[in-house]
C-alpha cells in the first residue's frame, strides 16, 4: 500500500546550501538600515556591588551620541526579564551582580563613538561580598544576591514532580522528582555514593548576539539572531508594556546558538535606544561580551545508587547543584530536565532527585545544547560504569541487564521509550571492537548511553502550507534555520506529501506578523513537534487540491492522484494550473492548509504532559593515556543517534557529528575559568574548544533508523543526543586504561594524574 | 597616533578599486560596509576563529586583523569572488554544497577560502594535511569531518576539471 518515498530519505544538498557557500545568505549581522546607530553597553567592573549613582550627562553630550540608556529611563515599563523568574534588569537597577553585568548603554553614529562615550559615564559603586562558587554562595554567612522576595512562579507539574522558589540561601529554584517506595535501599546488597563535577562550557556561537531595532510611531520592528521569536515577542510586549501585535520580529539565518539565543539578550536595549534616539539601532556584541552574557551550567552532582549482587538496579537518589550565575534565566527549566533525567534510561523501583539552582556572581547560565541532560548523563553513565567495575560485572552487560525496553515508560505516567536502547548500545560496542581485541597497555575502551527527552514539554506548534496557481509551494512555520537543517528536512516532508520535487518548496522567512505561532527552535522539537504540524498542513492542502479536482472533473476522490501539480485520473493527465485558472480566472488562486500539533496534557505524566520523544546518543570511546603526563588521546570515538527515519541523512549526520565534537570539547578542554569572580579565559583566543586537529582519526557516527519515532514518516529528534555520551564514555575508557577514575570535567592531564595519585599508581616524580 | 586618510589601489574579486581609507580601518570593515561584501563574517575579532578569512594574493588572512591599507597593490578575494560571473560555483563551493559541509554557515566563507588556498598549494592533500590547515579556523557546528570530506571531494573535482582542459 505504501508508495516508496521519493524525497524523504534522500541525502541531497540542503536548501540553504547555495546561500551559504556563496556568501549570499543574510544574517542579522548583515542587516543595515538607513540612519542606523550603533549601541555599546557599559559593563560592571564589580562582581557584586550596590549602584549608588549613575551620571551619564557627559556621555550624552559626547561626539556622535544620540541616546543614552540608564535605570532612569525605565520608568513606566517592567524593568526585569527572565523565564519563570523575572529577575534580570535591562540595565542595572540598585545592584550589579557579576563582572560584566549591564550598567548602561549608549547609541552613537559609530561603534567607536559609542565605546568612547561609555568612558564618560560616572558610576559610584559600593562593593559587596562576591563569589563564583556554588558552595560558597550557599553558606549562611554569604549575602543573598536578591534580598527581596522571589519574583516568579512555579510551573505546573504532574505525578511525582514539584518545584520550589528560594528553598535555601541563593537557591533560586529547586526541582524535585520522586517515585517508588522510600525504603527501597533497605533491600539492596550494595549502595554506592559518588560525587561528580561538571565544567562550564561557553556556547561560542560564531554569530554574536545581535539585534537591529526600529521604532516608528507605535510599531516596533526588529531583526534578531534569536531562536524563539514568539516567546521573545511576548516577553518584549510585557517588558515594554507594548501591544504584542505592534512588535514584529524578523529572524534571518542564525549563525548558530546551541541554546544561547532563547529570550532577551540584545533586544530590549536596542529597542529602548531606538525609541529614544528615533533612529534604528544595531546592538551587536563582541565575542568577549557573549562570554559575559550566557553560559552552560557548571554542576556538582551526587548520586546514591542501590543494586543487587547480580547487578540488578533497584534505587537511585541524586542531588544536583547547578551554578546558575547571577540571574535565574532558564535555570529552573534546566533544573527540571537535569533532575528528571538523572536516573538514566534504566529500570528502577525508586527514584528521587533534587536539583538546585544556586545564584553566584558569574555570567548567567542558561539553555545549552543537552539542557541539563549533559550534566545528568555525565554523572549517571560514569557511576553506572563504576558500579560495574566494583561488582566485577562487564559494563556492557550491566547496562544491557538494566536498560529499559522499547515501549516501556521512562517513569510512571510517561510515554514509552521509542528507541531500542540495547540494539543501539550493542551497535557502538561492536563498532569500536568492545571486548574483542586484546588491550594494549595504557589503552582502554568505554561505553555510554546518553539520554534525554526531546520535543520540549507541553509544546504547541502551528504550520501553514500554501500552493500558488503554478504549483509553487510555500512552507510557513516558526522553526528558525540555526544551522541544524530543519528548513531542509521540513521542506522534504512537504514535498513528499505533495508528491512534488523539493525544489518547488520555498521555506518562507520567519516574520512574526505572518508566520504561524511556534514556541521556539529548541528542545530538538523541529522534526517531532513542528514536523507533525507541517505534515498535517501539507495533508490539508493535498486534500483541498484533490477535492477541487474531483469537483472540476466530476468524479470521486479515489479516482485521482496528485503528481507534481498534475492530477492523474487513470491515463488522463490534468494540469492543475489550467484547472485553477478555468475556475478562478487567469489571476489564479492559492490553496492554504493549516497544521497544529501538541502532546495533550496529562496529570499522570510527571512533567504534566508525556514527553513527545526520547533522544538517545550511544557512545563508545577508545583512549590512550600517558601515565607520565596525564595526557588523554582519544583514538576512536563512535557515536550513534536514532533518527527513527532520516528525512535527510546528511543533515542527520551533521547533527550527530557536530554534537559529538561539542561533547568532546566539554570532555577534554572546555571550561570557563574564574580567578575569584573574574573570568580569565573569556576570549576567542583563550577559550579552548575543539579544532579540526583535535578530531580523532577514529571518529565516526553511525546513523540508526529504528523506525519508532512520533514524527513524520517515523522520524524522531537528533541534534543533542550524540553530545551526551561523549564525556562519560571517555572517562570510562580512562578507567579501563589506567584503573583510575576521574570524576570532574574537563578530563585534564592534572586530573588524570591526581586520579592516578589517589590509587597510588602515579609515576614516581623527582 | 593621528589618524591619516590614505588612497589605495587594490583589486577586489578581480576588479580594480581605488579607495580612500583611514589608516585605522580594518579590511573587513571596508569589505562589508563600503563594498557590501557581507559574505565575510566577523566573529572573534582576534584573528583566531577564521570566520573573517579572505585571500590576499592567494594567501589566507584574517581580515579582522588586517588593515585596509595592506591591500594596496594586492589582489583580495572574498567568498563573493569565487563563483563564475554566470553563477557557476567554484569546485570548492560545489563540494561544500554537495557534501553539506556546513550548518549555520557562519564559518563557511572562511573555510571555503582556506580550503581554496590549501588546494592551490597542494592539489591532493592527505587527511592529515587537511586537518592541519583547517585547524586554523573554527567550526562550532559540524564536527569537521564533513568539511574534511568536502575538501577531498573538491580536490577530486579540481583534478577532473584540470584533466578536462
Amino acid at each position: 500500500m505504501n508508495a516508496p518515498l521519493k524525497v524523504v530519505g534522500v541525502a541531497g544538498p540542503r536548501k540553504d546550501a547555495p546561500d551559504k557557500v556563496t556568501g549570499a545568505g543574510r544574517y542579522t549581522v548583515d542587516i543595515a538600515l538607513p540612519g542606523m546607530l550603533h549601541a555599546k553597553v557599559l559593563r560592571s567592573p564589580h562582581a557584586h556591588a550596590r549602584v549608588l549613582s549613575i551620571d551619564a550627562r557627559r556621555a550624552a553630550e559626547a561626539p556622535g551620541v544620540r541616546a543614552v540608556l540608564t535605570r532612569d529611563d525605565l520608568a513606566g515599563i517592567a524593568p526585569t526579564y527572565g523565564y519563570f523568574i523575572k529577575d534580570q534588569p535591562i540595565v542595572a537597577l540598585d545592584r550589579v551582580r557579576y563582572v560584566g553585568d549591564t550598567v548602561a548603554a549608549v547609541a552613537a553614529d559609530t561603534e567607536a563613538q559609542a565605546a568612547a562615550a561609555l568612558k564618560l559615564i560616572e558610576v559610584a559603586y559600593e562593593p559587596l561580598a562576591a563569589t563564583a562558587g556554588i558552595e560558597a554562595a550557599m553558606a549562611q554567612d554569604f549575602p543573598e544576591l536578591f534580598p527581596e522576595p522571589p519574583m516568579g512562579i512555579v510551573p505546573a507539574y504532574g505525578a511525582g514532580a514539584s518545584g520550589a522558589l528560594r528553598p535555601g540561601r541563593n537557591n533560586c529554584y529547586r526541582f524535585t522528582y520522586e517515585t517508588g517506595p522510600a525504603d527501597a535501599f533497605a533491600g539492596c546488597d550494595h549502595v554506592f555514593e559518588d560525587e561528580f563535577h561538571f565544567g562550564r562550557g561557553q556556547h561560542f556561537h560564531l554569530e554574536p548576539f545581535v539585534t537591529v531595532a526600529r521604532v516608528e510611531g507605535g510599531q516596533i520592528e526588529l531583526w534578531s539572531s534569536c531562536q524563539n521569536p514568539f516567546p521573545l515577542r511576548k516577553e518584549l510586549a510585557r517588558l515594554l508594556r507594548h501591544p504584542e501585535n505592534r512588535i514584529r520580529v524578523h529572524v534571518p539565518y542564525i549563525g548558530a546558538g546551541y541554546g544561547a539565543k532563547n529570550n532577551c539578550k540584545t533586544e530590549p536595549i536596542a529597542i529602548l535606544l531606538a525609541k529614544k534616539a528615533r533612529r534604528p539601532v544595531r546592538f551587536c556584541m563582541t565575542m568577549e561580551e557573549c562570554f559575559l552574557t550566557q553560559t552552560q551550567h557548571a554542576a556538582i552532582l551526587r548520586l546514591k545508587t542501590g543494586a543487587m549482587k547480580d547487578g540488578t538496579f533497584v534505587a537511585r537518589e541524586g542531588h544536583i547543584l547547578l551554578n546558575a550565575g547571577a540571574y535565574a534565566d532558564a535555570s529552573p527549566l534546566v533544573a527540571e530536565k537535569a533532575g528528571y533525567r538523572l536516573a538514566g534510561p534504566y529500570k528502577w523501583r525508586r527514584v528521587k532527585t533534587d536539583c538546585d539552582c544556586i545564584l553566584t556572581n558569574t555570567t548567567p547560565a542558561g539553555p545549552f545544547r543537552g539542557f541539563g541532560g549533559t550534566q545528568a548523563s555525565w554523572a549517571s553513565e560514569s557511576q553506572v560504569d563504576m558500579i560495574a567495575r566494583r561488582l566485577g560485572i562487564d559494563p556492557l552487560e550491566l547496562r544491557l541487564k538494566n536498560l529499559i525496553e522499547l515501549g516501556q515508560p521512562y517513569m510512571p505516567g510517561e510515554s514509552g521509550m521509542d528507541s531500542d536502547l540495547k540494539a543501539g548500545l550493542k551497535l557502538v560496542a561492536e563498532r569500536i571492537g568492545y571486548g574483542v581485541r586484546p588491550r594494549a597497555p595504557g589503552r582502554g575502551v568505554g561505553l555510554s548511553v546518553g539520554f534525554k527527552d526531546a520535543g520540549g514539554v507541553n509544546k504547541p506548534a502551528q504550520a501553514r502550507v500554501k500552493v500558488a496557481t503554478g504549483g509553487d509551494i510555500y512552507l510557513h512555520c516558526g522553526t528558525t534555520e540555526i544551522g541544524q537543517g530543519a528548513t531542509t528536512a521540513l521542506s522534504q516532508v512537504v514535498a513528499e506529501i505533495l508528491n512534488a520535487p523539493l525544489g518547488r518548496v520555498a521555506y518562507a522567512a520567519v516574520d512574526t506578523d505572518y508566520t504561524p505561532f511556534d514556541q521556539g527552535t529548541n528542545a530538538s522539537s523541529a522534526i517531532c513537534v513542528m514536523g507533525q504540524a507541517v505534515a498535517q498542513a501539507a495533508q490539508s492542502v493535498k486534500r483541498q487540491v484533490l477535492d477541487f479536482a474531483a469537483q472540476q472533473l466530476k468524479c470521486s476522490l479515489d479516482e485521482l492522484a496528485l503528481d507534481d501539480w498534475t492530477i492523474r485520473r487513470g491515463n488522463e493527465s490534468h494540469p492543475l494550473n489550467l484547472m485553477i485558472m478555468r475556475q478562478f480566472g487567469g489571476t489564479g488562486m492559492e490553496f492554504t492548509g493549516e497544521g497544529f500539533y501538541k502532546m495533550p496534557l496529562d496529570h499522570h505524566a510527571p512533567l504534566e504532559a508525556p514527553c513527545v520523544s526520547w533522544e538517545i546518543g550511544w557512545g563508545a570511546a577508545e583512549v590512550e593515556v600517558d601515565r607520565e603526563t596525564g595526557q588523554v588521546k582519544v583514538l576512536q570515538l563512535v557515536v550513534s543517534g536514532d533518527a527513527g527515519r532520516a528525512i535527510n541523512p546528511l543533515v542527520c549526520r551533521g547533527q550527530d557529528e557536530g554534537s559529538a565534537v561539542m561533547g568532546l570539547g566539554g570532555a577534554l578542554y572546555e571550561n570557563m575559568l574564574y580567578d575569584g569572580t573574574e573570568l580569565v579565559n573569556g576570549t576567542g583566543m583563550s577559550y579552548r574548544l575543539p579544532l579540526a586537529t583535535d578530531v580523532p582519526d577514529g571518529f565516526v557516527s553511525v546513523l540508526q533508523e529504528q523506525g519508532h519515532g512520533p514524527g513524520p514518516f517515523g522520524a524522531k529528534s537528533l541534534g543533542e543526543g550524540c553530545m551526551l555520551p561523549v564525556a562519560s564514555a571517555i572517562a570510562n575508557a580512562i578507567e579501563d586504561a589506567i584503573g583510575a577514575r576521574v570524576t570532574a570535567l574537563p578530563l585534564t592531564p592534572e586530573r588524570v594524574l591526581a586520579a592516578l595519585d589517589r590509587i597510588g599508581r602515579a609515576p614516581k616524580r623527582g | 597616533m593621528a589618524e591619516r586618510m590614505l588612497d589605495i589601489a587594490t583589486t577586489i574579486n578581480g576588479r580594480a578599486e581605488t579607495l580612500t581609507v583611514a589608516s585605522s580601518d580594518m579590511l573587513i570593515d571596508v569589505l562589508r560596509e563600503r563594498l557590501g561584501l557581507t559574505g565575510t563574517k566577523l566573529s572573534c575579532d582576534v584573528a583566531t576563529c577564521g570566520a573573517c578569512t579572505v585571500l590576499i594574493d592567494g594567501e589566507p588572512v584574517a581580515s579582522c586583523a588586517t588593515f585596509a591599507f595592506e591591500a594596496e597593490g594586492r589582489a583580495v578575494t572574498t567568498i563573493e569572488g569565487l563563483a563564475a560571473p554566470d553563477g557557476t560555483l567554484d569546485p570548492v563551493q560545489e563540494a561544500f554544497l554537495q557534501r553539506s559541509a556546513f550548518q549555520c554557515g557562519f564559518c563557511t566563507p572562511g573555510m571555503i577560502l582556506l580550503a581554496k588556498a590549501l588546494l592551490a598549494r597542494n592539489p591532493r592533500p592527505d587527511r592529515a594535511t587537511i586537518k592541519n590547515w583547517l585547524g586554523a579556523n573554527i567550526c562550532r557546528c559540524t564536527g569537521y569531518r564533513m568539511i574534511f570530506e568536502a575538501v577531498e571531494e573538491a580536490a577530486e573535482r579540481l583534478a577532473r576539471k584540470g584533466a578536462a582542459r
